[in-house]
Formats: structure tokens, C-alpha cells, sequence
């Protein structure tokens, strides 16, 4: 199995690459810390090495998800990311039911996933949701309601108030044959959201919403956690990923890639950010270090070395520059995303190699 | 129970407001109208000829009802993924096609009520006397129709719409073949008891005789319950078993 080191990680960090060489499939077992981490000893979510493979025979057989794990801690945000076709949603897929696991472990809130009562207190937003056109959107969220168990006066209270949370106010009695695509999406998270559930899986949460709906769901998510709420995302967008989550689990070919805290997978070992404002040219000090050079009007980001970084500072300062930021050096996830499934390709690519010099 | 009465009101709702529904149930009212009309109209019972001509007109307009609602509403659902909002929470999956059966044979008695009211109206125009009689025709139409429906639905939990509507056409045809198939046909009809679809077809007693006894009703709705059950515990397992 191939060793992956997209990215520099230091040692001692949270997040970790996986290293399937040396720990094998164990390797995503959930730790002993994360299960003590939530409220009650159980995580909101565990997946343990779910499994999930279709077709029989050999020749149609496809293992969609190889041995994926995931622990989610009670009110946390988890984003789980992924290339197409890496398992994102089959995983989720199996820990509501809809996919009936080949094997794995599956709880929500300590109770075991497979039975419907442990859906109870967890909402769920499919990925591009439908509805029954014919009807409207007070009336599929009366439907729902009903299936979440409420009574029909909390129904009337959290359909109206949920459906402007969502900015589908006005639009109540409209036809969801009428709706478009956004509209939709938000109706799909109003849905998630009766009942108040503690848990929330959001599959693809932004997808078909505009700029400003994005941003509205990004917001809703963190308020969501503000409210104590556990939600595992699972998203293209690395972007809302990167806002809203605590933690993300990456996966690719059905297995998890890596996973960790999003500081520590983001962080850029033994690098300092620095953003400075002044006039004239930087010192000489300074432009002997840095690197990643990146100037707007009389503002100057750029990275140095931990060890230069008083130097620069030091230099910046005799020079008359005002710093303003100080801070580790962080990637952004899509660089992060990018070089780990580049790694990977490159594994692939150099074990395909070493099996055909063996043939 | 109340969430497979969700179920089935969101079903109700969303087919009583598709065109296609009213459509078939406005061009059979038309039908009966033109009945008077038919070449051979005037020979015979008149208004016995009307009612076996209604009755068969309505068995046909509830079989194309039943057959496109039964065959696409799970696959339709489970393609557009509106079965998740459903089953991803805590219902049961046996709930849900029971539910959507349930909802489906509700709309299915509407439109035959429908249907059965404009066929009245129509002969009472044409003959000055009420033929109320053709309501036991409708129940049973109602009740066989309603298997088919559950066979139909039983097939689509794992088939496409094509599959499910050959497989209710099958039923329907086998259903009321087998009797003479297996030379049966020395009786006039096959006992409720008996697996054959032509226990419902009360056709001729209604159209030229005085009705059917209500003890032949209750025997209906009994073979009609245990036909029903069947066809629904079929389907509720081959849908568990399903990845959606």
C-alpha cells in the first residue's frame, strides 16, 4: 500500500496523512480521545471501516467504499471532502440507511445507525433534494413534519419560521413544480432542520445556490453549531469547508486520505506569514528570506522560515514598516486537496510501475 | 400509523393535482355519453346494455389510472431521490410502500366515484330512473383494481415503470384467464376464495340482475385483503433490501 506525504506535516501534529503501509486497515480506527471528546463518551457520528461494495461477480463488482472511519464529536462541524467517485456518498449513505452496508460499524448518537429510532434526532439534506411537485412548500413541510413526529401546532410554528430562516418566506403556498434549483436547495434545509435535530448530514449544502445563498448557508451552519448542533458535511466546495469546519476527513478510492484538524492540515510546517504596510522597497534583510512575495498599494504579504522570522521582523521594523499580521503559514485547502490527490496519483503511478518490472 | 397517513396524504395530494388523473376521468364521462350512440343501442335491456358498457368503461379507466400511478410513483421518487427526505428519517420502509399504495388506492376510489357519478347522471338523463346499483360495481372494480395497484407497486420497488405496467397488465389478464384456463369456466363465478380476479367481476348481475348479496361484498373484501397483504409484504421486502 502506498505511503502518503502530500503535504508537509510536522510531527506531533493532529492531523495526520494516513499512512496505510504501516498501519494497514486499522488504521482508521476512531481514537480513544475523539470518543471521550463528546458530551456522554459516545461521538454524534462513528463510522468504523465501512465497507461498501456492488455487484457480485468479478466483473461488475466495484468496492464504492473500501474501509472508511469517521468519528464526529458532539458539536462539532466535519467536513468530508473528496474527489468524485471517492465514497462521500455512499458513506453517508450507509449511515442513514438508504445503502445497506457490505460492513462497518455505524452509530448516531450511540445508537446503533441500521435501526430507523436512531434517525429520530438526525436531519438530513440529500444531495440535490427533490420533492413531490404537486404539492407546496408548506405542505411538504407539513408532510415531513408528520414523519419527524411533531404535533401539528410545533409543525405551524417551525414551517413558518424555518422556511424564512431559509429565505423561502412569500414562496410558502407556491408549487414545488415552480421552484428552481436554489429554491429547492433551501427548502431541503429547512426540511433537515424540523424537529431541532442534534445532528445534521448536509450532502453538497451550497450546491445550485448563488453567491449570496453560499455565503446564507455557510452562516446557517455556523449558527447551527452555536446552537450546539453536530453536523458532517460533505462538500466539493473547499472553501465553505474550510470556513465552517472543525475538523475534515479526506477521502479518495474509498479510503480514507487523510484527516485532522483543519489549523494542522492547513498549517505549513516551520513557515510565518507576515503582512507589513510601508513605503520603499523591503530590506535587504528581509528580501534575503522571504518568499511567496505578494504586494497590494503599500501592503506586502510574504513567508519566511520560523527561524528568519525575527529577523524579518526586526528588519521590517528598523525600516519603518508597520506589521500587521503575524501568524503560521497556512495553505488553503484547495492547495492542500490538490497535492494530496496528487500524491496519490503519483503513488498509483509508481506502483503500477514496480508491478509491471516485476511481470 | 400516523407517519404511513403522512404518507399517504402527501400522495393523494400530490396525484389528485396531475392533469393526466382528471384527464382519464373526464374522457370516460365523455364515453359514457356516447354511449347511447353504440350500433347495437336499443336492442336488449337499454339501460342494462348502459350499465355493462359503464362498468366496463370504468374498469378500463381505473386499470390506466391504477397503471400509471402504481408503476412510476417509487421509481420516479427513488430517480429524483425524493425517497430520501422520506426513509432517511425514522419511518420504516415498510411504511413508506404501504403508505404510497394506500394514498394511490384512495385517489383511485375518488375517480372512480367520480367516474360513477357522471355515469349516473348520464342514465338518469337518458332514462329517468337513478341506477345507484352501479356503486357495488364500482367497489368492486375499486377492490380488484386496488390488487393490481399493490402488484404493480410491488414490482416497482425494484423495476422501472415498463416492467411494473406489463407486470400489472399480466395480473390483469392472467387474473381473469385462469378460470377458463384451468376449465373452470362450468362456474358462474369462481368462489372468493378461489385466486382469480374474476370474483370482482359482478359485471353481469349488476347490469341486468338485482346486485350482488352483501355476503358476496364482505367475501370481496376479505380476498381482496388477503391479496392486498400478500402483494404488500412482497413489496416491503423487496424494498428493504434495496440501495437507494
Amino acid at each position: 500500500m502506498p505511503k502518503h506525504s502530500a503535504w508537509p506535516l510536522h510531527e506531533g501534529q493532529a492531523g495526520s496523512i494516513v499512512e496505510e503501509e504501516k498501519e494497514g486497515p486499522m488504521n482508521v480506527a476512531v481514537t480513544p480521545e475523539k470518543r471521550d471528546a463528546s458530551t456522554d463518551g459516545a461521538p454524534a457520528i462513528l463510522i468504523e471501516h465501512a465497507r461498501k461494495i456492488y455487484g457480485r461477480a468479478s466483473g461488475n463488482r466495484r468496492d464504492a467504499v473500501a474501509d472508511v472511519s469517521v468519528s464526529v464529536s458532539r458539536g462539532a462541524i466535519h467536513g468530508l471532502l473528496g474527489p468524485n467517485g471517492a465514497g462521500k456518498t455512499t458513506t453517508l449513505k450507509m449511515l442513514l440507511g438508504l445503502v445497506r452496508p457490505t460492513g462497518g460499524r455505524f452509530e448516531l448518537l450511540g445508537m446503533d445507525a441500521r435501526k430507523p429510532g436512531a434517525r429520530a434526532r438526525v436531519g438530513f439534506l440529500p444531495e440535490q433534494p427533490y420533492f413531490p411537485q404537486q404539492l407546496t412548500a408548506l405542505e411538504a413541510m407539513t408532510l415531513y413534519g408528520k414523519l419527524t413526529g411533531l404535533s401539528a401546532s410545533d409543525i405551524a410554528e417551525q414551517a413558518a419560521s424555518l422556511l424564512s430562516r431559509v429565505g423561502l418566506e412569500g414562496s410558502e403556498k407556491a408549487l414545488l413544480s415552480k421552484f428552481s434549483r436554489g429554491m429547492l436547495q433551501r427548502l431541503g434545509l429547512a426540511q433537515a432542520l424540523l424537529g431541532s435535530p442534534e445532528v445534521l448530514v448536509l450532502d453538497e449544502p451550497a450546491s445550485g445556490l448563488d453567491p449570496v445563498g453560499q455565503r446564507d448557508v455557510r452562516n446557517l451552519m455556523l449558527s447551527l453549531k452555536d446552537e450546539g448542533k453536530t453536523v458532517l458535511l460533505s462538500s466539493h466546495q473547499l472553501s465553505e469547508v474550510e470556513t465552517v469546519s472543525d475538523e475534515v476527513t479526506i477521502l479518495h478510492l474509498g479510503r480514507v486520505a487523510a484527516r485532522g484538524h483543519i489549523d494542522d492540515l492547513l498549517n505549513v510546517s516551520g513557515q510565518t506569514s507576515i503582512r507589513a504596510v510601508g513605503d520603499g522597497e523591503l530590506p535587504q534583510a528581509v528580501s534575503a528570506v522571504m518568499s511567496d512575495l505578494a504586494a497590494t498599494g503599500s501592503t506586502v504579504v510574504f513567508s519566511v522560515q520560523d527561524a528568519d522570522a525575527r529577523t524579518a521582523v526586526e528588519a521590517l521594523y528598523n525600516g519603518g514598516w508597520k506589521i500587521v499580521q503575524l501568524q503560521p503559514k497556512r495553505a488553503s485547502l484547495e492547495d492542500y486537496f490538490a497535492a494530496l490527490l496528487e500524491s496519490h496519483r503519483a503513488d498509483a503511478g509508481s506502483n503500477s510501475q514496480g508491478e509491471e518490472g516485476v511481470q | 400509523m400516523n407517519k404511513l397517513f403522512a404518507i399517504s396524504q402527501a400522495v393523494i395530494t400530490d396525484a389528485i393535482r396531475r392533469k393526466v388523473v382528471w384527464a382519464v376521468v373526464v374522457f370516460a364521462a365523455l364515453m359514457s355519453i356516447a354511449i347511447p350512440a353504440l350500433p347495437s343501442y336499443g336492442v336488449g335491456i337499454v339501460d342494462g346494455v348502459f350499465r355493462q358498457v359503464a362498468i366496463a368503461l370504468m374498469w378500463v379507466a381505473a386499470l390506466i389510472v391504477a397503471l400509471a400511478l402504481a408503476a412510476t410513483r417509487l421509481p420516479v421518487e427513488i430517480e429524483r431521490r425524493t425517497v430520501f427526505n422520506v426513509v432517511a428519517r425514522d419511518v420504516r420502509r415498510w411504511q413508506y410502500v404501504v403508505g404510497t399504495w394506500l394514498g394511490m388506492f384512495v385517489v383511485l376510489g375518488l375517480v372512480l366515484v367520480a367516474f360513477t357519478v357522471a355515469a349516473i347522471a348520464v342514465g338518469w338523463v337518458s332514462y329517468s330512473r337513478p341506477m345507484f346499483l352501479l356503486f357495488e360495481a364500482t367497489f368492486a372494480v375499486w377492490l380488484e383494481i386496488g390488487i393490481i395497484m399493490a402488484f404493480t407497486v410491488m414490482l416497482s420497488t425494484l423495476f422501472g415503470p415498463v416492467t411494473s405496467v406489463v407486470g400489472g397488465l399480466v395480473l390483469a389478464f392472467v387474473g381473469h384467464g385462469v378460470v377458463s384456463f384451468l376449465h373452470l369456466s362450468e362456474l358462474e363465478r369462481a368462489p372468493a376464495w378461489f385466486p382469480s380476479l374474476d370474483v370482482f367481476n359482478v359485471i353481469n348481475p349488476v347490469a341486468l340482475g338485482g346486485g350482488v348479496s352483501w355476503v358476496y361484498l364482505v367475501a370481496m373484501v376479505i380476498a381482496f385483503c388477503g391479496w392486498v397483504s400478500l402483494f404488500m409484504f412482497g413489496g416491503s421486502l423487496m424494498f428493504a433490501g434495496r440501495d437507494l
